[in-house]
């Protein structure tokens, strides 16, 4: 069963004097089945970021649906939707988004605290998920203490411990340095293998290929997509570079394009 | 070549003033302090220095109290913008570092504020100049009003002129003001660094430290000051207490802002199960880290409340108090008090004054008189040691002592009262005896009851003091007392003679001077007052003291507003970037909207909170001090204080509503 279906989801922003349309998505539709790791790739301005932030239920489509485990989000009321956010989603951002006025452990905390957990349940689920992101010893430091990829795996952390259906991140490596980026990459591929559907927006070949599947965005569309099936990470983020020069070089949806293998 | 140069000198002045329009949300309103500040000086400056003001009677003093407010102001003045511009500053670090990136170089960026700093003072000064002008015949009218000096004198209201000394002298103290701010700008921008000044106010922010030592001081100082202002006994004690304890408490109010108020939030956060609830989580944390930014300027905003309380109350109480304090120094319209009489020529005394006020073709009445010995004595218990060489009154321990026979008592009050020979009523001012008797040498009296309440003269002497009034059954024990404090036999009494008289204040003066002439024939020793007399000298005092309260109380309100409207834009910036992300983990706008308004509440209306407390520990010993001037009201006192309180904390509620707006539009953004 699908955990995130996407119906035609249209957005179209206008300017704030009325006067400009500007068409950021057009018609997206996809699917991510329960356990999937997605990547969607694109250009900066291609709409990656606003399809992320309907499907984070931050912002509203103007047209289309977005269905999570069945549940339309898009008709979720104003007031419900923080509680749901928190509940059933994750989010790992670029920039970490930790709160510099609490401890990595309370940063981790902040969205069990929301939904009135205790502190017996939150430091139970905490455990084994610090012992798996080997942030143990830093649990207790503030986050301008600590180096970026430490702080990435923290923002994990806080997206994991609601056992979320969906980890929804935005460039997750796009601060990080390499040796960084390689592990927090190893990271996801584990939390994966253990069942986490993970949906990641990037335009980081490097990123893109450690997903099992590849989507490309152009011009608010859906344009393409790759399935790694028995691919190695190299041979994936060959195939991902050369759709991303056929994009470039403006070539026709399906000439000459690699092929879908699975 | 001349034209490149006008061009680029032409770039710097539309930099500076394209610079003061963008940062228009906190330029605004320091310049609208600036203003406001350079006109009440010039007004408080030409009023000191106003000539008809200083002919009048009781001028001189009202002249020599708005002095003291002058300089008061000015050593408030330059603290003040000296603190608020430097904040003005650090707010643009982020934009000096850009202009810097940019390719200007120090110099360069040093040349532009300078003229920054001319476009400032020069609107300050023109528009304060022109705002004080104006404003300065209301206040001196206001002024007039308020000591009661246009119902005499109506010529005087049109005598107040334009002053260039106020003029020179508040250019020169603002002058002054704007080059100190200039320099501390330069020093600022020499010795930063690009890199740093383009992080601006961002750089890493540390967690507070607990600093337990500054925590506990703080406590034991707000303590011991409370303490003394709450248990001090006598007026002449409180006033040398009062600076002591404001010291404590200002000390005290500091450091539990700064420490104890981080020290209360850490131990909060380790008790856990208070700290992982919904509703504490975010707020603790939060509050942890204002605390740290702000806790200066609260403890500022506190203390500027709590002058103002003070100083409006008491000013106030005061100003209204006035008919209460003349009534207590003064009993009657018109009193006599004469030494040295015997017990055979009191009832002579009497008649002639009696048949005296009687020749006046006024009527009066309500005519008070008694006999009475008074001496100094040391109070130890119940015991008082006769001191009666003593010249100076201020050892502790000191008290004067009146014995009026129990005859004139009964004629006084209209009352049968009857004593046996070893009682006596007791009527206690400042201090009191404890138990039944009351013991002088070997003699030992009595107190057969306690006068609650009499209608006697009291001088502030007696409230500093303490004072005992005995009423005692005959002359005979009189004598006795007497002799038993180490005493001469048969000592001669004093006499009180007063009255009320129903005409204006001319007659009533008339009839004190004639009084005074009928004295000096009989060769009475002696005096002769009238309250009318008083009257000018004290609505002049008083009303002075009203004046500057007034005065001080809107320059104190004026410095707090402009603290809490750059406390709320600079917790404005800071929070834009945690209300996003807060949202963005699964908070509504509404939760974080509630969260982050409770966190407001608690730092702005803590410092209001705590003046009210201080004003209330400070009642006790304001009550003291006010004594000593003969305002013993203490009822009245209470309602001033309170009026004040409330309408001052009507104002913060107005104030801080107001640049809550800002606040959230920043937040907003």
């Amino acid at each position: 069963m699908a955990v995130l279906e996407v119906v035609n989801l249209k957005k179209i922003y206008t300017t704030r004097l009325g006067g400009n349309h500007v068409q950021a998505l057009s018609s997206v539709s996809f699917s991510v089945e329960q356990g999937e790791y997605v990547a969607i790739m694109g250009e900066s301005g291609s709409g990656k970021t606003t399809l992320l932030n309907i499907l984070a239920a931050l912002d509203k489509p103007t047209s289309g649906e977005v269905f999570l485990n069945g549940r339309n989000i898009v008709s979720i009321k104003e007031r419900e939707i923080a509680a749901f956010r928190r509940e059933h989603l994750g989010f790992v951002f670029q920039d970490f988004n930790l709160l510099d006025t609490f401890s990595l452990q309370d940063n981790i905390f902040l969205p069990l605290v929301l939904s009135g957990k205790s502190y017996k349940e939150m430091n139970g689920r905490l455990q084994p998920i610090a012992r798996k992101l080997e942030i143990e010893e830093i649990l207790n430091k503030y986050p301008y203490e600590v180096s970026g990829g430490q702080k990435q795996r923290a923002a994990v952390a806080r997206a994991l411990i609601t056992k979320p259906q969906l980890i929804l991140a935005d460039e997750p490596t796009g601060a990080l340095d390499s040796r960084a980026t390689d592990g927090l990459l190893r990271l996801f591929a584990q939390i994966n293998r253990d069942g986490q559907t993970i949906l990641m927006v990037t335009h980081s070949i490097k990123a893109a290929s450690s997903a099992k599947r590849v989507l490309f965005i152009k011009d608010g569309e859906v344009f393409h997509q790759l399935y790694k099936g028995d691919d190695t990470d190299e041979q994936l983020y060959q195939k991902i570079s050369d759709t991303l020069t056929m994009i470039a070089t403006g070539g026709e949806r399906g000439s000459g394009l690699p092929r879908d293998d699975a | 070549m001349v034209c490149r140069v006008m061009m680029h000198n032409s770039l710097y002045f539309r930099l500076a003033a394209t610079n003061l329009r963008k940062n228009g949300r906190v330029y605004l309103p320091y310049l609208l302090t600036c203003v406001g500040m350079v006109a009440m000086y010039y007004i408080i400056y030409a009023l000191a220095l106003n000539q008809s003001l200083q002919s009048v009677y009781g001028g001189e003093q009202v002249s020599l109290l708005l002095s003291y407010g002058m300089w008061i102001m000015a050593v408030f003045s330059v603290i003040f913008l000296f603190y608020t511009h430097s904040f003005l500053i650090k707010r643009r670090k982020k934009e000096f570092g850009l202009y810097n990136i940019l390719g200007m170089g120090k110099r360069h960026i040093a040349k532009m504020t300078a003229i920054e700093t001319v476009y400032t003072s020069l609107i300050s000064l023109v528009l304060g100049l022109v705002a004080g002008v104006v404003l300065s015949k209301l206040f001196y009218l206001l002024l007039l009003n308020i000591v009661q000096y246009g119902a005499t004198n109506s010529q005087l209201m049109l005598q107040f002129e334009f002053s260039t000394t106020a003029l020179y002298r508040t250019l020169l103290l603002f002058c002054g003001i704007f080059l100190l701010n200039y320099l501390n700008t330069i020093r600022m921008i020499h010795l930063s660094k690009p890199v740093e000044l383009l992080k601006g106010g961002q750089v890493g922010e540390k967690e507070p430290k607990t600093k337990w030592l500054l925590a506990i001081l703080g406590v034991i100082c707000l303590g011991a000051g409370y303490y003394f202002a709450v248990t001090v006994e006598s007026p002449l004690d409180a006033l040398t207490l009062f600076i002591f304890a404001v010291l404590l408490v200002v000390i005290g109010t500091y450091c539990l802002f700064t420490a104890g108020s981080i020290a209360v939030l850490k131990l909060l956060r380790k008790n856990k199960r208070y700290y992982y609830q919904t509703r504490h989580f975010t707020s603790i944390s939060g509050l942890l880290y204002r605390m740290k930014q702000n806790a200066v300027g609260l403890a500022n905003i506190c203390i500027l409340s709590t002058a103002v309380l003070v100083l409006l109350s008491a000013t106030v109480s005061l100003y209204m108090g006035g008919e209460d304090i003349l009534r207590n120094r003064f009993p009657r319209n018109i009193t006599v008090q004469l030494h040295g009489i015997s017990e055979k020529d009191a009832p002579k005394i009497e008649q002639m004054l009696h048949a005296f006020v009687q020749r006046q073709q006024v009527s009066s009445g309500n005519t008070l008189h008694y006999s009475y010995l008074s001496f100094a004595a040391q109070q130890n218990g119940n015991v008082l040691q006769g001191e009666l060489d003593a010249q100076v009154y201020y050892g502790a321990g000191m008290r004067s002592v009146y014995c009026i026979p129990l005859a004139d008592y009964n004629a006084m009050r209209d009352t049968k009262q009857t004593l046996q020979p070893d009682e006596v009523l007791l009527y206690e001012i400042g201090s009191s005896i404890e138990g039944d008797t009351i013991v002088f040498g070997d003699r030992t009296y009595r107190i057969r009851e306690r006068i609650k309440d009499m209608d006697l003269r009291s001088s502030s002497m007696d409230e500093m003091v303490g004072a005992y009034y005995l009423i005692v059954p005959d002359l005979q024990t009189i004598w006795e007392i007497y002799q038993a404090v180490g005493g001469e036999p048969n000592p001669l009494l004093s006499y009180f003679y007063g009255f009320d008289v129903d005409a204006d204040a001319d007659v009533q003066i008339r009839i004190m001077q004639g009084l005074q002439t009928l004295q000096a024939q009989q060769e009475w020793h002696g005096g002769v007052e009238c309250a009318e007399e008083a009257r000018d000298s004290m609505t002049a005092l008083y009303g002075g003291m009203f004046f500057i309260g007034i005065f001080l109380g809107l320059l104190f309100i004026l410095a707090t507003v402009l603290i809490i409207y750059y406390k709320q834009v600079s917790e404005g910036y800071e929070d834009q970037s945690r209300f996003e992300i807060m949202q963005q983990v699964g908070m509504s706008l509404h939760e974080v909207k509630q969260s982050i308004h409770s966190q407001i509440m608690t730092v702005f209306f803590l410092p209001l909170l705590m003046a009210c407390v201080h004003l209330a520990f400070a009642y006790p010993i304001l009550n003291k001090c006010m004594a000593m001037i003969n305002m013993t009201n203490s009822v009245l006192f209470i309602w001033c204080c309170v009026g004040v309180a409330l309408l001052f904390a009507l104002f913060y509620v107005l104030i801080y509503s107001l640049t809550a707006r800002t606040y959230y539009k920043i937040v907003r953004q």
